[in-house]
């Protein structure tokens, strides 16, 4: 069945070096609607990244520099992107060669099309 | 907040769980209401109330689950303004104990669903048989469990 | 305020549930830097004592801190209504109101503050910092003393703040790298203190502290994901907000962190924070 996400994360997993991507409730950390290779622990990646992204924000706001947009986490076996709007969490884990310039302006412009 | 148990093998599970879920209070209990570790509460009379009403309330849930459903509903997740209860059985080698969670906007209903399923796989593993708690007997109930309320307030 | 006393304060509510022991302890754990902790035993306190101003004095601090404007605003109104001229809400919603860009209230209630308490030094400084401001509302956002704010409220609680200045060596080990750009390299210690770097806003105020223990936070919540996420250590992480690009990297036992205005390009704030993380890593292992 298809959800107001489908498209995007249909087009966002075709990138080279994505291995999954899903829409996530920032406040419960609970998965959407997702799109994810095998061996990607979804569920996990939602609830952990949620939590990142929030403190990212909480921590933002406080010092002073308002709303997070574009969330980045690189690790040893690869990296994790977050960008919210509404609520949700559009949420990328991917490989650690993969040109995250170009996720990131597809990310911006896929929360636009978001209720 | 100080985490203390009744098993000593409930304290490392129960720590994970607390530490990586971020839960304000954390209850490990019989499905009869004995309980076997918490954290976060100050008081022993707090745990013996939250013991009776988590047991209850899965209990409840579990005959709703049969009677709707064919089978005992799983976990539980209530939302109050400010905080979130999360309650679950916790199946163990002949029976199931009870996990109750209470938790605020440190955590998600995701984060603790996570380390839940962590925290079963753990106990599951290291928990002792006897320890599904066949029913306590009537005789013994209120004795076994003021004296686990004892050792978890230090006055055993 | 040690966490014994904490304790003790704890214990204290916990056997009179309906004392007036709240107040302290949530300043305690305020000051501590419990804030959900101090925020939770406030508002509860606030449903016992909502008569009392000092309670939604204590609210609105926490608010601040918490980083929910709103809520202080309010809070402080109230307070005002409950005790008409009180200097705290007086200089806490001067705050709120230059934060919002309503110089002009802002200079009202600080200017009534300081009629109030003439020798109040830290008002008298606030006021400056809002008719400076008043004056500099042409100069690019960046430059804006905006950011100074959390270091007002500091100013408006004690003299002392919470975090001792570092030597000025420490303080001025990122200076080469940065150069003279509006950028900040801060090195903080696994407790959030600052051990090395500043980030001074355009009136002179240093947020290094304030700035350093909100974001210290988040890679604690790194290396947790990184536990869970099986994607080894975590190497960097980048985010973009409203005012500014962040990039922090772990260094030592604590993180490294750089912030710079939106407009510097996100690449290069990544090769700002691997400079300063080699220069970081050097001050660390020889002290030079």
């Amino acid at each position: 069945m298809n959800s107001p996400f489908t498209q995007t994360l249909s087009a966002l997993i075709r990138h080279r070096g994505v291995t999954g991507c899903m829409v996530v409730g920032e406040s419960d950390g609970i998965i959407v609607d997702s799109s994810l290779q095998i061996g990607v622990n979804g569920s996990a990646v939602a609830a952990l990244t949620a939590s990142l992204y929030r403190k990212a924000q909480r921590a933002s706001t406080a010092a002073g520099f308002g709303m997070t947009g574009f969330f980045e986490l690189v690790a040893e076996g690869g990296r994790v992107c977050a960008a919210g709007r509404n609520e949700m969490v559009l949420v990328i884990v991917a490989g650690a060669k993969v040109n995250v310039g170009i996720i990131r302006m597809e990310m911006l412009k896929a929360l636009e099309s978001f209720p | 907040m100080r985490l203390t148990v009744a098993a000593s093998w409930v304290e490392s599970p129960l720590k994970a769980f607390v530490d990586d879920g971020r839960v304000r209070l954390a209850i490990l209990l019989h499905s009869s209401g004995q309980v076997l570790g918490q954290f976060g509460f100050a008081r022993s009379v707090d745990v013996m109330t939250a013991c009776a009403l988590a047991a209850a309330t899965a209990a409840s849930s579990a005959e709703l689950g049969r009677l709707i459903d064919g089978r005992p509903f799983n976990a539980m997740h209530y939302v109050g303004v400010t905080q979130q209860i999360f309650l679950a059985p916790v199946p163990i080698e002949g029976g199931k104990l009870v996990l109750l969670a209470v938790f605020d906007e440190d955590s998600s209903l995701g984060l603790v669903q996570l380390f839940f399923q962590e925290f079963c796989a753990t106990v599951k593993a290291i928990a002792p048989a006897a320890s599904a708690g066949e029913p306590a007997l009537d005789a013994d109930f209120e004795r076994e469990l003021n004296r686990n309320l004892a050792v978890m307030f230090g006055r055993a | 305020m040690v966490t014994d006393d904490i304790r003790a304060l704890s214990e204290a509510l916990a056997a009179d549930p309906s004392s007036t022991v709240f107040l302290q302890l949530g300043e305690a754990l305020r000051r501590q830097g419990q804030v959900e902790l101090a925020y939770r035993v406030a508002t509860r306190g606030l449903e016992r004592h909502s008569q009392r101003f000092e309670v939604h004095d204590l609210v609105a601090r926490i608010a601040v801190d918490r980083g929910d404007f709103a809520r202080a605003r309010t809070e402080w109104e109230t307070v005002l209504l409950l005790a008409p001229g009180h200097s705290g809400a007086q200089k806490g919603l001067g705050f709120l109101c230059f934060q919002q860009g309503e110089l002009a209230a802002a200079s009202r209630y600080l200017g009534a503050a300081l009629e109030a308490s003439p020798g109040d030094q830290s008002l008298s400084a606030a006021l400056d910092t809002v008719r400076a401001a008043i004056a500099d509302e042409q100069r690019a956002p960046w430059e804006r003393p905006t950011a100074a704010l959390p270091a007002t409220v500091g100013a408006l609680e004690s003299p002392a703040r919470p975090f001792a200045a570092q030597p000025a060596d420490a303080r001025t080990l990122f200076a080469e790298v940065l150069g003279d750009a509006p950028q900040a390299a801060l090195l903080i210690d696994a407790d959030g203190y600052v051990m090395a770097g500043d980030y001074v806003t355009a009136d002179g105020h240093d947020l290094g502290a304030d700035l350093g223990a909100q974001l210290s936070g988040v890679s604690d919540e790194a290396s947790r994901a990184m536990r869970h996420l099986g994607l080894g250590k975590w190497k960097q992480i980048v985010f973009e907000s409203e005012a500014a690009s962040v990039a922090m990297a772990p260094c030592g036992e604590g993180v490294l962190l750089v912030a710079a205005p939106r407009t510097v390009p996100l690449g290069f704030v990544r090769r700002l924070l691997e400079r300063s993380l080699d220069r970081a890593r050097r001050w660390l292992e020889s002290g030079t």
